[in-house]
């Protein structure tokens, strides 16, 4: 196959391209489906195929194909550079990408536990007894369906362009998905959850999921009998580790992406409210710093080298409370005057590298999480979360809590139901006051690009405490 | 690909198995990006996709595999059947149902494949139609397929068709903070709909300049089709047996007869319209496709199911299929009776939605969720547009919305894009008494 890869670069440097790129990658999974005790089936999907991307008069083209005989990648090749010729009459300014040291290597990661320590009649019934568990657990509510999917597979890329990149790799992911929903008199509610690592089986033991589902399917039955609603005044926050690394990823990682800065996201998945010169200004007050690093091991988003063979490193985004750094791949850090920090990734052989987030985290202070709790005279404890969404300017931005507890005195005292915390980024982070030191990640897929491309991702945060905030009320 | 290479791969797969069934989409795309006024990337491809479903023992197995190497497909297949003695019986685990005089219905219009040769020259037509609005710079996309489609089942289906797809957004920027976008979505690619989608998105560009704030609170809004189609398809996906199975609808409680819905609202899946590319003559199981009610004058009138969940559900399979999960193919509103303008001069305090993006549920049971407006947003006073406005929240329920639809536009659109993921026709509507929220600080 690299073979071909050289032959299609070759070719493409032949019919006057100036930029070269070909990219084999394999994406094969396996999966289970489980509903409550029943199995729904297996399952097995694959991609493989290969991108191909050239720089033509300064129009950047692209093409793949899962067809891997020599004739067709050499056509695929032709495609590339014959769409990207075609629109180069109305390119007005020349898409070029930034010098770089580019790797030559090839990595693995290897697991701990191989998928295939444990065989599928196992998996299957560490499924069905999350469902058990749930229902055992709970003393009058009855989990209404219970749903899991296992999926565990491996990504493989070899990479070569004609600045000289050529970086094999070949990650194995694990995943887990479940939702369950709980019924208790005459209300209904659902929990959805995902977990995914790279490396193998060993992430299990991580997750824990059969201490966690049952004891949260307690949380979900307290929620159903117990909660009240959330006050409406002003008051202190303290925003759990949850929802804080998906609001670092949605109001930090987002954002700090250059491709947004500069408009090319601006029909999907949107612009942002940063421009070029604004690293260096104030978002936060001191204590707060976000990095993304895409070397954590074993995090979902790992990776060493980008999908145009930069090396990767970590990337602080907000700094002590100012924004430090936007996440870039050849092209943008080519216009800003920067060099690239490797973000460029594609999630499969059907897509154009493009500027991502890898494992997005607030790096955590030195509370407790008690300590951010007793600092509360009268607030509100915001564990996890449901319904989140934010503008395409990655400015205001609504998270609805789902275990969630009233703050009284510096304790908890009665849960409460829904409550919305609806903030600006910079309201956020400015109120922030004091940052736990309990820093978790969790996993998600991030959807960006056209076709979208889903990719996985780590967002991670500690417990972080906010003062004198507005929360929403869902309507009922 | 053809249908007796397709036949020769269900043969190899089905050794071993009970039933089998194999689907072959070929698709062939290419995409003109643009953004900031000029093209960011053209993208093309050309992919093969196996889809395989097996049954063995009534064990099902189900393989998506768009594989290098079509020796892998049948590897693949066999090696996920040796497995069916280590799993329990499926309660998803259905005979599949035998030929039933199903026949191709989708529409291919070579007139269109060819055009996208002239992406560059259609690209410009966007990008100056947009600008002779007063738009200042645009994003946007334009996209064209051939799709082939083909299906053997070990019933004895032996179907094909092959279908041609368009799908073209447009987002203008004005000003500051002037910003507006439109769809189109269709099996043709007429240059006049492209041109108006463009320009319509321009116009809604240079009127959404210089927004102001609004309290949040209970409004009357007219939401245009794009913001529509995007919340018809949680709707139609709630109305899927297999979301109702896995928790995940507000369908949950219902059952069809039930008002679910205002009188003058239906949806309708409609796999017969000519203008929308997912209208095919035969679902994933080889069974006829129909046109149907969804929700017909308020009334939740059909389940969509495959014969899977049909067996769990007790019900008929709809012509849905999906393997796993049934699905609508395209979402179609019928009119109303009410012109844009008209709809706009009923509202006395409320608020016009162009556009929408990022819908989340809290409780998918409830349907308690939140979308966000993007692009031109307008607050009305008595009839009239008093000034555009900056970002809001819808923050609502969908069994709330559906009952409060109040009126329906009598103009039709073709719409599709990012957030609208199925070919839709849809109107204007108004919706009385929907909560609007917004970040305070």
């Amino acid at each position: 196959m690299e073979d071909l890869l050289f032959a299609a670069i070759d070719r493409a440097l032949e019919l006057g391209a100036s930029y070269a790129e070909a990219r084999y990658h394999r994406n094969a999974n396996s999966s289970v489906i489980v509903r409550n005790e029943a199995v729904i089936g297996l399952g097995a999907d694959v991609l493989d195929g290969v991108a191909i991307r050239v720089l033509v008069d300064g129009s950047l083209g692209f093409s793949s194909t899962n067809r891997l005989t020599r004739n067709s990648i050499l056509s695929t090749v032709e495609e590339a550079v014959k769409k990207a010729k075609a629109a180069a009459a109305i390119v007005r300014r020349p898409i070029e990408f930034s010098e770089e040291r580019l790797g030559r290597a090839s990595y693995e990661v290897v697991p701990k536990r191989p998928f295939d320590s444990m065989a599928v009649e196992e998996k299957i019934e560490y499924l069905r007894d999350l469902y058990r568990l749930s229902g055992d657990a709970l003393k009058d509510a009855v989990v209404a369906s219970f749903v899991a999917f296992w999926e565990e597979g491996v990504e493989e890329k070899a990479i070569v362009n004609s600045d000289g990149a050529f970086v094999r790799s070949k990650i194995p992911r694990l995943e887990v998905y479940h939702n369950i929903t709980l019924a208790l008199d005459n209300q209904m509610m659902n929990r959805w959850e995902q977990h995914g690592a790279s490396g193998g089986l060993e992430a299990l033991d991580d997750w824990a999921l059969q201490e966690w589902i049952p004891h949260y399917a307690t949380v979900m039955e307290r929620i159903l009998a117990e909660a009240v609603q959330p006050p409406r005044e002003r008051v202190d926050v303290v925003v759990g580790s949850e929802i804080v690394g998906l609001l670092v990823h949605e109001s930090c990682g987002h954002p700090s992406e250059a491709d947004r800065v500069l408009g090319r996201e601006a029909a999907q998945a949107g612009t942002s409210f940063m421009r070029p010169d604004m690293l260096g200004e104030r978002i936060g007050t001191d204590l707060v710093t976000v990095i993304d690093d895409p070397t954590i091991p074993g995090s979902y988003g790992f990776y060493l080298y980008d999908d145009e063979g930069v090396p990767a490193r970590p990337r602080y985004l907000y700094r002590n409370g100012i924004i430090n750094e936007h996440l870039h791949n050849r092209w943008t850090a080519k216009v800003y005057g920067v060099r690239s920090n490797a973000s460029a990734r594609a999630n499969n052989y059907k897509g154009e590298p493009i500027v991502r987030m890898a494992n997005t985290y607030f790096a955590p202070g030195d509370h407790s999480v008690e300590e951010l709790i007793e600092g509360v005279k009268f607030g509100v404890y915001i564990k996890t979360y449901q319904e989140w969404n934010i503008d395409d300017m990655r400015w205001g931005q609504r998270y609805v809590g789902q275990e969630a507890y009233l703050i009284e005195n510096g304790r908890l005292t009665k849960m409460v139901k829904n409550p919305a915390l609806e903030i600006t980024t910079k309201g956020f982070y400015s109120s922030v006051d004091a940052v736990g030191k309990d820093l978790s990640f969790e996993a998600g897929t991030c959807g960006k690009g056209e076709p979208g491309q889903g990719i996985p991702v780590w967002f991670g945060g500690p417990t972080v405490r906010i003062r004198n905030v507005p929360l929403g009320v869902v309507p009922q | 690909m053809n249908l007796e290479e397709v036949a020769k791969i269900l043969k190899a797969v089905s050794e071993g198995a009970d039933q089998a069934a194999v689907k072959v989409v070929q698709r062939t795309e290419t995409m003109l990006k643009i953004a900031n006024s000029e093209p960011s990337v053209v993208q093309t491809w050309d992919r093969t996709v196996y889809e395989i479903l097996l049954g063995k023992d009534e064990r099902v197995f189900a393989l998506s595999l768009e594989a290098g190497d079509p020796e892998e497909v049948i590897r693949r297949a066999r090696d996920i059947l040796s497995m069916a003695s280590k799993v329990d019986k499926s309660p998803f685990y259905a005979p599949l149902p035998p030929p039933s005089g199903a026949s191709p219905r989708a529409v291919l219009d070579e007139t269109t494949l060819e055009k996208a040769e002239r992406m560059g020259e259609l690209g410009e037509l966007m990008i100056s139609a947009a600008q002779e609005e007063g738009a200042e710079r645009v994003a946007g996309m334009l996209s064209i397929a051939k799709i082939r489609k083909l299906l053997a089942t070990s019933t004895g289906v032996s179907l094909e068709e092959e279908s041609s797809s368009v799908e073209a957004y447009l987002r203008a920027f004005a000003g500051e903070d002037g910003s507006g976008q439109w769809s189109l979505g269709g099996t043709r690619l007429d240059e006049r709909e492209l041109e108006e989608m463009a320009r319509r998105a321009g116009r809604y560009a240079v009127m959404s300049r210089g927004r102001k704030g609004i309290e949040p609170g209970r409004y009357d809004v007219v939401l245009s089709p794009m913001v529509m189609g995007n919340l018809i398809d949680v709707v139609a996906d709630s109305a899927s047996a297999f979301m109702i199975l896995m928790g995940m609808s507000f369908f949950q409680r219902n059952k069809p007869g039930d008002a679910v819905a205002s009188e003058v609202f239906s949806l309708i899946d409609d796999p017969e319209d000519p203008d929308l590319p997912e209208s095919t003559g035969f679902d994933d199981e080889g069974l006829p496709t129909r046109r149907k009610y969804i929700i017909e004058s308020g009334v939740l009138r059909t389940i969509l199911h495959n014969s899977a969940t049909a067996k769990v559900m007790k019900a008929e399979p709809t012509g849905n299929a999906g393997w796993l999960m049934p699905h609508a193919w395209n979402y179609v509103v019928p009119a109303g009776d009410m012109g844009e303008e008209e709809m706009i001069s009923e509202l006395k305090r409320g608020i016009v939605i162009t556009n929408n993006w990022y819908t989340r549920l809290q409780n998918y049971v409830e349907g308690t969720f939140s979308t966000i407006a993007r692009d031109a947003v307008f607050y009305v006073e008595n009839g009239e547009i008093k000034y555009p406005l900056g970002k809001i929240r819808i923050a609502d329920t969908f069994p709330h919305l559906l009952k409060n639809i109040r009126a329906l536009g009598r103009e039709i659109f073709k719409i599709k894009w990012w957030e609208v993921p199925k070919p839709s026709k849809l109107p204007f509507a108004l919706i009385e008494d929907v909560n609007i929220s917004l970040p305070k600080i």
